[in-house]
Parts: structure tokens; C-alpha cells; sequence
């Protein structure tokens, strides 16, 4: 029952009031003109964890040791009410001995007797602590969704604008800007899918897969550590990086041609390492210049990931070995 | 002489794309730093014109450099995703201007030069 229905009741007929309060799924009193209370609903006494006995007759402000002597209350029962008919979800906010910080949404109105000339009053008290709780948690995660994305997308600007176009074709470039693309989205992918626990195994398997079967990418694990999707999206982009350029230049240029990644975290789980090994690929030199490429497999991983790279260009293929703090131990300096 | 911009945003890819606008419009960047204690060790070597701050910057939030700023009055504009970036990485970032992210060249130009007029 609505508490305007209950109050066309309680105005028009001299009905048993008790009865009608506790029908009120939520939280009623109804006070007197001198604030004491007349009646409760059964929910007050269940929701409040007091018995009736503590509790009509009473006046509210001593009720339950003064735990609802409320400025804001009292303020709204003094001063307000008397000058307007009623208040609706009116929000006060206050410590209880035995609930904890509650938030309450007050609803009152005042009810004038015709055969006298005193009056009561109803309130009605909803504990929209709850409420407002998963209110407040639903606008963190949206905001750290929202973050997350314009975190994402700015990535990918970046990539676009540094992707090389020099003595690049439309073609080439567009090739190489969404290999790259590719390569966020599949590690964006992993990061929110709660895989967390296999996190580098799944993230090659994932950059990887496009460039060859289990024969030629050997994938070796050991034990799992645990990523942030940060770290995850990072370590995205190297992989891709090492395996593109393994495509075009190295191991997987042709037949034969073998990339083993090996990697595992320190026992204190503090410090993962990835090894890259190519074999079977054309003779190796190191590079004339320092490409985009190289510069986003060496920054992400000292930069963005306080860790250290080594890439040795060995004769007989690529050699790299990476190595990143993880949980407490990231970022070091 | 020429304006000199502290950048500190631990994603290379992002700090690498600021420091590269900027330096396009004449400015001098110092950095770019990705953690606190970096900016900090910048900071004791030079003053910049203004800071460009990053407000999460992985494991930590960017107010230790924010209030080593404030305390010696270089003006900082933050790049954030974030609405309020202050909500997050503490009273400290309030009122200062936000060039987003993903940010660009005139919300960026903008950022700047509103904070060194406040």
C-alpha cells in the first residue's frame, strides 16, 4: 500500500491504524504532535532489530539510545514539516550502533485529525543503503570502462600516426597498421575474458596463431603469471611485433623456419621472463636503423613496463629475452 | 625562448605521440617520465614551463608530482580519460585543465596554454 493511500485511509475513517501500518513493506512510525510514537510497522521493529515494547509511547528522538536524534531529522521535523504537508525521500544519512553507516530516505506527512485539532504524523524510512552502495560501484566500473576504452583508443592513434609511411605504399601501410590494430584487440579480447590465470601462454597463442601451427610456434609455459590487462595489452604489442618481423625477415620467412617461446615467472611470482627464439630462417643481421618496431618492442618493455630487453640478432636467427616486474614489483625504480 | 613541457604518461605509445605533437609547435619536452619518482628526479634537474600529467599511471596515481608542482608553481594541465580526473588521483588535480584522451593537437595546445594563464 502506498503511504498517499494510507493517508486517505487514516483521514477519511477511524479504521484500527495498526492494522493498515503494518500492511507498509517499509519501515512507518507514526508520531504524535509531541513526536512520540504512537505506532510502528512490523518492518520498523525487524529492519531496526528493537520490540515494541522499547518503542511506543516513546519519543523518537530517545529511541534506541538516541540513535535517531538525526540533525537533519530533527531539522526536518522542527522546521520543516510544520510549514508543508509532506516530504518526500528526503535523504539523511547517519551511524546506528548496531546497522552501521545507513542511508535513509525519509517520507513524511502530516495528518490532521477533523474532530480535533491535533495531528500525527507518518514517516516512513527506507534504507537505500544498499542502493546507493551499487549505484556508486556501477558509476567506478563505468568510469573505469570508459577510461579503459580512451586509454585503448589512444593507442591506436598513436600507432597510426607512427606506423612508418615513408617509402611505404597505401597498401603496406595499411597492412602494417592493422597488423598492429589486430594485435590490441586480440590482447584487449584476453584481458577482459578473466583468462588471467594463463594470461602469456593465451596472449601468444592468440598474437601468434595467424603465423603458423603448433610445429613451427612452439608455445612453452611454465608456471602461470598473473597479468594486468595493462601488461597484457603491452605485451600484446611486442609479441606481434616479434612475430611480424619474424614473417618478413626471420624464422618464419621460410620452410623450415622454428620460433620457440619459452616463458616463466621467478617463484615469488615478482618477475616474468618470455624468451624468443627463432631457428631455421634465413642468416640474420641486425637492422640498419632502429624502426618504429623496434622502438615499440624496446619502450613498451622499459618504458611502459619497467622491464629490460635484450634482442641479439644472432647469425642463426633472432634472439630475444624479456624480462618484466609483475603485481608489487611493477613499476620498479 | 622556447616553452618547455614536462610530460609524464607511463604508456609509450601515448607519451611518444604527446612528445611528438608537441614538438612539432617548437616546444622542448622534458621526459617523458612513466613513474613518479622519475618525474621527480626531472624535476630536481630543471623546471618546465608547464606539466602534462597522466593521472593513473599503472600501480600509482600521479599526485606525489602534482604537488611537487604546485609546490613550486609550474602550472600542469593532466591528459586523462578520466571526467574528474581529481576523483581519482586526489584533490590536487581539481581545477586543473583536462586535454583527454585521445587527445588532440588544438584540445592539447589549449590544455597547455589555459594552464599557464591560471
Amino acid at each position: 500500500m502506498h503511504m498517499e493511500d494510507l493517508y486517505r485511509l487514516l483521514r477519511a475513517s477511524d479504521v484500527q491504524a495498526q492494522g493498515i501500518v503494518d500492511t507498509v513493506p517499509d519501515p512507518m512510525l507514526v508520531l504524535d504532535q509531541a513526536l512520540c510514537v504512537q505506532g510502528a510497522s512490523r518492518s520498523f521493529f525487524e529492519t531496526f532489530k528493537v520490540d515494541r515494547f522499547e518503542t511506543i509511547g516513546q519519543p523518537l528522538f530517545e529511541l534506541g539510545n538516541g540513535q535517531w536524534d538525526i540533525p537533519d531529522l530533527r531539522r526536518l521535523l522542527d522546521e520543516v514539516i510544520p510549514k508543508s504537508s509532506a516530504i518526500i525521500d528526503y535523504k539523511v544519512e547517519q551511524n546506528f550502533p548496531d546497522l552501521g553507516r545507513r542511508t535513509m530516505l525519509l517520507t513524511a506527512r502530516t495528518l490532521y485529525h477533523p474532530d480535533n485539532s491535533s495531528h500525527s504524523l507518518l514517516l516512513s524510512i527506507v534504507d537505500a543503503t544498499e542502493r546507493y552502495r551499487q549505484d556508486a560501484a556501477k558509476d567506478m566500473l563505468f568510469d573505469e570502462l570508459r577510461h579503459r576504452m580512451k586509454n585503448l583508443l589512444a593507442v591506436a592513434q598513436s600507432i597510426a600516426q607512427h606506423t612508418a609511411t615513408e617509402g611505404r605504399s597505401a597498401e603496406e601501410y595499411r597492412d602494417d597498421f592493422l597488423g598492429r590494430f589486430g594485435a590490441l584487440a586480440e590482447a584487449q579480447d584476453l584481458a577482459f575474458s578473466g583468462e588471467a590465470e594463463t594470461a602469456v601462454k593465451a596472449l601468444a597463442e592468440r598474437i601468434l596463431a595467424p603465423y603458423g601451427d603448433a610445429e613451427r610456434i612452439v608455445i612453452e609455459c611454465g608456471a602461470p603469471a598473473e597479468l594486468s590487462s595493462r601488461t597484457i595489452s603491452s605485451l600484446g604489442l611486442v609479441l606481434h611485433e616479434l612475430a611480424t618481423n619474424a614473417a618478413k625477415y626471420g624464422a618464419l620467412s621460410q620452410q623450415g623456419g622454428q620460433v620457440r617461446i619459452t616463458c616463466d615467472a621467478d617463484d615469488a611470482n615478482n618477475r616474468l621472463r618470455i624468451q624468443w627464439v627463432e631457428s631455421g630462417g634465413p642468416p640474420v643481421k641486425a637492422p640498419a636503423r632502429t624502426s618504429f618496431g623496434t622502438r615499440l618492442i624496446e619502450s613498451t618493455i622499459t618504458y611502459s613496463l619497467g622491464g629490460q630487453v635484450k634482442l641479439d640478432y644472432a647469425q642463426s636467427g633472432l634472439q630475444a629475452e624479456i624480462v618484466i616486474p609483475l603485481g608489487s614489483a611493477a613499476p620498479p625504480d | 625562448m622556447q616553452k618547455t613541457a614536462l610530460i609524464v604518461e607511463d604508456e609509450f605509445p601515448i607519451a611518444l605521440d604527446l612528445q611528438t605533437l608537441l614538438e612539432a609547435h617548437g616546444w622542448r619536452v622534458i621526459g617523458p617520465a612513466a613513474t613518479n619518482a622519475s618525474a621527480l628526479r626531472l624535476l630536481e634537474d630543471e623546471l618546465p614551463s608547464v606539466a602534462l600529467l597522466d593521472v593513473n599511471l599503472g600501480s600509482e596515481l600521479v599526485a606525489p608530482v602534482a604537488a611537487a608542482l604546485r609546490a613550486r608553481q609550474v602550472p600542469f594541465a593532466v591528459a586523462s580519460a578520466y571526467e574528474k580526473p581529481e576523483r581519482f588521483g586526489g584533490e590536487v588535480l581539481a581545477g586543473a585543465p583536462n586535454a583527454g584522451k585521445p587527445v588532440s593537437e588544438w584540445r592539447l595546445l589549449a590544455a597547455l596554454a589555459q594552464a599557464m594563464e591560471l
